[in-house]
C-alpha cells in the first residue's frame, strides 16, 4: 500500500524554479533517503510533502487521499478538514529540533496528542513516558529543552513526532545541527525505527547511514531526480553527477 | 475595546449635556488658574478659594446660579472658554493687550507688573538689571510687558528665564540662581509676606495694568448679568471686605 | 499646613493618578495587541493605516494628543467632550497602545519561524499556536521592555494636567503655589518613586517566574 505519492511536483521561489517535475512513491514500511548537494531542492520536497510550503503544481496524496490535486498544472489543495486529516498521517523531525522551550520534555511530547488529537491526559502521558523510555530519556521527563544536549533534544523531538502515531515520519537533515559525536545516537534511533518497519523519508548528508538504513535512495540535483533505486544501484551508478557527488563525500 | 471607548465618550457626552441643560438650574463655570494666589488657589482645607472666586460665588448667589470653580491649565484658557468648558476667565486676568480678544467686564483691580529682588542685591532700578538673570512666568502679563514695552531693557539682561509658576521662580531667587523676578504686584506682596524678610519690590514698575473678567467674545448678555451682580457686591461693601481679607485693598479700583 | 494635611489633600489626587495608571494599562495592553496584528497584517491598507497611527502616536507629545482629544471635537464639530477624565483615559490608552504594539511586534517577530512550523506540523490550530506556543515566549521576551513602559506611564500620569484633570501632581502644584512650599513636590516625588518601586518589584517577580526556561 502506498503511504505517500507525490506526482509531478513543481515549485518555484520567485523566478527560481527549485523543483522541476518530481514524483515520489513511498510504500508502507519503506525507508526512503533523499540525498544530494546543498540547494538541490531535497529539503523543499520534504517541506512540500509536509505542507510547510505550498506546491505550484502536482499531486500530494496520503493513503490514497488527495491533499493537493493538480488541475491544469496548478496544485489545488483540499479543504481545511481534509488537510487536517492529511496532516495527521505524518510527523516531521526538524534539523533544529524546534522543541517548545517553555514546555517540559514530557509536555512537549504529550501536549499535541491531548490538544490536537483530544486524547485523554492519562493515555497521552502513558504513551509519552513509553516513548521517552524508548529514546533513553525516561529520567529527563521533567527537564526543559535548554537543559538537554543537542542529541537528547533531537530524541525528544522524535518522541514528540511519534506520539502523534503517524503513518510516515519525515526527517529533515536530523543530524546536521549536531556535533559529530552526537550524530551516532540519532542514527541509532532511526535504525531502530526502521527495524520496527516505520515508514520514513530521510533527507540526509550521512551517506553510509543512508546506504545502511534505506530501502530506496533518491539522488537529487538542480531540482530533478538524477538517480533512484536501491542503495546498491544508486551507489554503483555510472551517472557523472552522482559519481562527482559521491567522490566529494568520500573525500 | 472600541465599543467601550465609544460608550465612554457617549456617556461623557450625555453627562455634559445634562449638566448644561435645564434653564432654571444655570451653572456658572468660573475658569481659574489654581496656582494664582490670592485670586484663585487651594486653601488649607483643599477647597478652591481666593478673592476672585469669592466674588464669583457672591455673583452666583445674587443671580441664583450654581457656582462651579473649574481649575484650568492657564495655557489652554482660550480653548476652555471657546469650547464652553468654562463661562468666563476670572483670575487676575489682565485686560491690557488683550482688549479685543474677549468681552471684558469693567476693570476691578489695577495691577502693576513689578520686579522683585533680594534686598541685598544692590538692584534699585530697572537699569540695574543689566547683566542680570530675570525670571518670569511663561505666558504671563509680566512677560508680555517686558517683551512689548521693555525690549531694550530685556536685551541687556544676561537671561530672561521663563518659569511654569511663581513658586519655582521664588525658590530660584532664594537660591540665588536668578537675580530678580517680574510679576504682578499683588502676587509679589503675597509671596513676600508668606516667605518673610529678604525681598523687595522695585519702585519703578514695568507696567501698570488692570484686571477684568474675560468672557467669550460677543457674550455681552452674560457679561452684563455678572457685572450687574458685581456692582451690587461693591455697593453692599462685600467687595471691599474681600479686598481687605485678601490684602489687595490698595489695588482694587471699584467703589473707591 | 502640616505635612499630614498636605498628604491627605494630595491623596485624592493620588487616587486619580492611580486610576489613570490602572485604566490605561487595562485598555492599552489588549488594544496594543490588536494594533500589533494590524501592523503585521498582510493587508497593505490596514498595515499602512496602523503604521500611520503608530507614527503619529509616537511622533507627537502625549500632552498635545490630550489637548487635541479634549478640545479638538469642539473646533472640528462644535461638540464638547465634557469629561476631562474620559479624554485622559482615551488619550493615554491610544498613546500607550501604540508603544505596546511595537513592543509586542518586536517580541512576536523575534520568535523563530521553526516554532510555528513545529506547531503547524503537529496540527495545532492558528489560535492554539499563538496562545499556547508563541504568546508565552513573547511575554517572557518583552517583559523588560514592558516594565520600562509601565514605569514611564507612572510618571506620565502627571501629563493629565494639560487638560486640567486634577490628578496628584496638578493638585501638588496648586498646594505648592498657595502654601509657597516645596513640600508637595517632595511628596509627589516620593509617590512616583514608591509606585515605581512596586512596579519594578512586581515585574522582577514576573521575570523570575518565567526564568525556568530559556
Amino acid at each position: 500500500m502506498d503511504i505517500l505519492n507525490i506526482n509531478h511536483l513543481r515549485k518555484s521561489f520567485g523566478d527560481l524554479e527549485v523543483i522541476k517535475d518530481i514524483s515520489i512513491t513511498v510504500k508502507e514500511g519503506e525507508v526512503l533517503s533523499i540525498i544530494g548537494p546543498s540547494g538541490s531542492g531535497k529539503s523543499t520536497v520534504l517541506r512540500c510533502a509536509t505542507m510547510l510550503e505550498t506546491m505550484d503544481g502536482g499531486d500530494l496524496v496520503y493513503l490514497g487521499e488527495y491533499a493537493a490535486k493538480d488541475e491544469n498544472g496548478v496544485s489545488v489543495y483540499a479543504d481545511k478538514a481534509n488537510l487536517q486529516k492529511a496532516k495527521s498521517n505524518f510527523g516531521l523531525v526538524f534539523q533544529n529540533f524546534n522543541l517548545f522551550p517553555h514546555y517540559s520534555v514530557l509536555k512537549n511530547v504529550m501536549d499535541a496528542p491531548v490538544r490536537v488529537q483530544k486524547r485523554s491526559v492519562e493515555e497521552a502521558e502513558k504513551t509519552a513516558r513509553e516513548l521517552l523510555e524508548q529514546m533513553g530519556l525516561a529520567d529527563k521527563a521533567d527537564a526543559y529543552p535548554h537543559q538537554l544536549s543537542g542529541g537528547q533534544q533531537q530524541r525528544v523531538s522524535i518522541a514528540r513526532a511519534l506520539a502523534m502515531q503517524p503513518k510516515i515520519l519525515f526527517f529533515d537533515e536530523p543530524t546536521s545541527a549536531l556535533d559529530p559525536e552526537l550524530t551516532g545516537e540519532i542514527l541509532k534511533v532511526i535504525k531502530e525505527l526502521a527495524s520496527q518497519d516505520m515508514t520514513m523519508v530521510i533527507v540526509t548528508h550521512e551517506m553510509s547511514f543512508a546506504r545502511d538504513v534505506s530501502d530506496k535512495i533518491i539522488f537529487m540535483d538542480n531540482g530533478v531526480i538524477v538517480e533512484e533505486g536501491t542503495p546498491e544501484e544508486v551507489f554503483a551508478s555510472e551517472n557523472q553527477r552522482m559519481k562527482e557527488f559521491l567522490r566529494r563525500f568520500n573525500g | 475595546m472600541k465599543k467601550f471607548l465609544a460608550l465612554l465618550s457617549v456617556s461623557a457626552l450625555v453627562l455634559s449635556m445634562t449638566a448644561c441643560g435645564g434653564k432654571e438650574e444655570k451653572t456658572f463655570k468660573v475658569g481659574f488658574d489654581a496656582e494664582y494666589p490670592p485670586y484663585g488657589y487651594m486653601d488649607e482645607n483643599g477647597e478652591y478659594t481666593g478673592f476672585d472666586l469669592e466674588l464669583a460665588q457672591g455673583v452666583c448667589e445674587i443671580n441664583g446660579w450654581t457656582y462651579e470653580a473649574v481649575p484650568i491649565n492657564w495655557d489652554s484658557k482660550d480653548m476652555e472658554l471657546n469650547s464652553g468648558n468654562i463661562d468666563c476667565i476670572w483670575n487676575g486676568f489682565t485686560i491690557n493687550g488683550r482688549e479685543d480678544d474677549y468681552t471684558w467686564s469693567v476693570p476691578y483691580v489695577d495691577n502693576s507688573q513689578v520686579i522683585v529682588c533680594a534686598e541685598n542685591s544692590g538692584i534699585a532700578s530697572l537699569a540695574d538689571l543689566e547683566g542680570k538673570v530675570v525670571g518670569v512666568q511663561a505666558a504671563s502679563a509680566a512677560l508680555d510687558a517686558l517683551n512689548n514695552d521693555h525690549a531694550d531693557l530685556v536685551a541687556t539682561f544676561e537671561d530672561l528665564q521663563e518659569f511654569g509658576d511663581y513658586n519655582s521662580a521664588f525658590v530660584e531667587l532664594q537660591a540665588g540662581s536668578i537675580d530678580a523676578v517680574a510679576m504682578d504686584v499683588g502676587v509679589a506682596n503675597y509671596q513676600i509676606k508668606s516667605r518673610g524678610e529678604g525681598f523687595m519690590v522695585l519702585e519703578e514698575a514695568i507696567s501698570v495694568e488692570q484686571y477684568g473678567i474675560g468672557f467669550k467674545k460677543g457674550n455681552d448678555e452674560l457679561k452684563d448679568e455678572v457685572e450687574e451682580a458685581l456692582m451690587k457686591l461693591v455697593d453692599d461693601g462685600t467687595f471691599a471686605e474681600l479686598a481687605e481679607k485678601y490684602e489687595i485693598s490698595d489695588l482694587v479700583c471699584l467703589g473707591n | 499646613m502640616s505635612f499630614g494635611t498636605m498628604f491627605l489633600q494630595m491623596g485624592a489626587g493620588m487616587g486619580k493618578s492611580l486610576l489613570i495608571f490602572a485604566l490605561t494599562l487595562l485598555f492599552s495592553m489588549p488594544l496594543g495587541m490588536i494594533v500589533a496584528f494590524g501592523r503585521m497584517s498582510k493587508n497593505k491598507i490596514i498595515q499602512t493605516a496602523v503604521k500611520f497611527y503608530i507614527s503619529v502616536m509616537r511622533g507627537t507629545p502625549l500632552m498635545l494628543q490630550l489637548l487635541v482629544i479634549f478640545y479638538g471635537p469642539y473646533y472640528l464639530f462644535g461638540m464638547n467632550i465634557g469629561s476631562r477624565f474620559a479624554a485622559v483615559i482615551v488619550g493615554f490608552s491610544l498613546n500607550y497602545a501604540a508603544y505596546f504594539a511595537e513592543i509586542y511586534r518586536s517580541g512576536i517577530q523575534s520568535i523563530p519561524v521553526g516554532q510555528y512550523e513545529a506547531a503547524n506540523v503537529l496540527g495545532y490550530s492558528k489560535t492554539q499556536t499563538f496562545m499556547l506556543i508563541i504568546l508565552p515566549q513573547v511575554i517572557k521576551r518583552i517583559l523588560p521592555a514592558v516594565t520600562n513602559e509601565i514605569i514611564t506611564l507612572v510618571k506620565d500620569t502627571s501629563l493629565a494636567f494639560a487638560i486640567a484633570y486634577q490628578e496628584m501632581f496638578t493638585i501638588g502644584k496648586q498646594i505648592a503655589a498657595s502654601q509657597t512650599s516645596f513640600l508637595p513636590f517632595v511628596i509627589a516625588g516620593v509617590f512616583y518613586y514608591v509606585m515605581n518601586l512596586m512596579v519594578a518589584f512586581a515585574m522582577d517577580k514576573a521575570e523570575e517566574k518565567l526564568s525556568y526556561y530559556r
